[in-house]
């Protein structure tokens, strides 16, 4: 996937599960949103739905220090990169 | 220190309504809130009895996210019956979350449909792991997720009692929450109980042979206390919610009392988990008589258990003659809900606050000839006037629990 096919991903994610229509980018979540750390588990779940794996214990402990969309944009793009997926 | 404990707010979710008016005239002309069961498209097709106590109308929720992402359909009943009961109630925010209002909230087991979604993984043949569980899976599902949403909810702080002891759920919760704020542990409860549409609860009854089968066609016809042609139980749905206070603070802040609980008790049959005992519901009776120090005579009206079993009606109404006589008007309510499980003992607390005020008894639906052993006791075969000075909510449940909740008219 490219950067822009994985930020519309996150983005149409936030809206239809999260209820968050177009948080701003380097909006913190759980401070504007209250998405805590219920959230965090339902978007590591999403997560490994869009890159098609179950994601090791490491790579979770990982998304759970994230709280902007970009953030979950590379971290996302970091796990394609170590599934050796071509991002664009 | 013994405190006096009154209702100040209450709303109900209920087959034959939710608003008083709507319940008001349900009871006073006759309507029956039980439909065909719903299906599932899972064990409808395999049950016997295809009635239901059904809450079939639109219920609009505007609940936030962050609280419906741990909500299963039993915890919107329940947070939308705790919304209205603390809107009406007048209490600030801050006595809200201060510690001194606690809840006291349960359902029959959680939420069965979030519990679904939970094994469906486990028996199907997509690609299911352990990341097919929801993060929320559990707190939708768990037997006190409608406790805990509702302490979510509304940032309620204090303690949280979640009985879930299938018909006696949300009338153990309205005694024990009487019981915190008697005894000073709280000053005030959020008490009740809820149940959601889930036909396992039906199928556990079917099994049992416990369900109404004869009235499929007609089922407004079913349940029907106390009535020679009764044939069994029918399941339903809904919530109820009271607000308990100290009758000192309700006085000071000026708060509507709608009734005043003066007697809980509860025990247990200590034997048969299924079949009523007629020492053990007649204990119950006693015991909460001993509680309220009142005599028999004093109550005006019961409203039994009553779920329309053929030997559950016969040991209620022995029990009662043992207890009372043939003195109070004794009226069976699930007549009209269907056994809403475990918010019954809220709900049928609720309809009596409303016969209280209102001063009337609703006859009991579809009683039109009464089974000669359950007829030594004075049955509502009529709706009549009446001023309800004190009156008594009973209930029994599986397990071989019972209670008896007795409240006064305010005056």
């Amino acid at each position: 996937m490219t950067r822009e096919e994985i930020k519309s991903a996150i983005l149409n994610m936030f809206k239809e599960i999260f209820e968050i229509d177009n948080p701003g980018l380097d909006d913190n979540l759980r401070e504007m949103y209250q998405f805590d750390s219920i959230d965090a588990i339902e978007l590591i779940r999403e997560i490994e739905r869009l890159v098609g794996s179950e994601l090791n214990l490491e790579e979770k402990d990982q998304a759970m220090g994230i709280r902007t969309i970009n953030q979950i944009i590379m971290y996302v793009e970091s796990l394609f990169e170590a599934r050796s997926i071509r991002v664009n | 220190m013994e405190r006096r404990v009154v209702i100040t707010s209450c709303a109900a979710i209920t087959p034959i309504g939710r608003t008083k008016d709507e319940i008001i005239h349900h009871l006073i002309n006759g309507v029956s809130g039980v439909k065909p069961l719903r299906d599932d498209g899972l064990l409808t097709q395999h049950m016997h009895s295809r009635v239901f106590g059904t809450v079939d109308y639109p219920i609009e929720y505007d609940f936030k996210r962050q609280f419906k992402k741990t909500m299963g359909p039993v915890s919107y009943y329940a947070c939308q019956v705790a919304k209205e009961v603390l809107e009406n109630s007048g209490l600030t925010q801050d006595f809200i979350s201060s510690g001194k209002l606690g809840v006291a909230f349960g359902s029959t087991h959680g939420s069965p449909t979030s519990q679904r979604e939970i094994y469906r993984c486990f028996f199907s043949e997509s690609n299911a792991k352990l990341s097919s569980i929801g993060a929320v899976d559990y707190l939708k599902s768990m037997v006190h997720t409608t406790a805990a949403n509702i302490t979510k909810m509304f940032s309620i702080k204090g303690r949280v009692i979640s009985s879930s002891t299938a018909c006696t759920t949300s009338s153990q919760s309205i005694g024990f929450g009487y019981e915190m704020v008697k005894y000073g542990l709280q000053d005030a409860m959020l008490c009740g109980g809820a149940d959601e549409y889930d036909t396992t609860t039906v199928a556990v009854f079917d099994n049992l042979l416990a369900c109404s089968t004869r009235y499929n066609q007609t089922p407004h016809l079913t349940p029907r206390p106390f009535d020679v042609q009764r044939d069994g139980l029918v399941v339903g749905e809904g919530a109820g919610a009271i607000l308990l206070e100290d009758y000192t603070m309700a006085k000071k802040r000026g708060a509507t009392i709608l009734a005043e609980i003066i007697g809980f008790s509860c025990n247990n049959n200590g034997g048969d988990l299924i079949l009523p005992s007629l020492d053990g519901i007649s204990e119950t009776m006693r015991l909460g008589l001993e509680n309220a120090k009142i005599s028999p005579d004093a109550v005006d009206c019961i409203s039994a258990h009553a779920t329309s079993t053929k030997i559950g009606d016969v040991i209620e109404a022995q029990a009662i003659d043992r207890v009372y006589g043939n003195h109070p008007v004794v009226v069976g309510l699930k007549s009209y809900t269907g056994h809403t499980m475990g918010s019954c003992g809220a709900i049928e607390t609720i309809i009596q606050l409303y016969m209280m005020e209102k001063g009337f008894i609703p006859k009991t639906l579809n009683l039109d000839k009464i089974d000669e052993r359950c007829a030594m006791i004075q049955h509502a075969t009529q709706v009549m006037e009446k001023d309800i000075r004190i009156s008594s909510v009973q209930n029994f449940a599986f397990g071989g629990v019972n209670t008896c909740l007795i409240f006064k008219k305010h005056q």
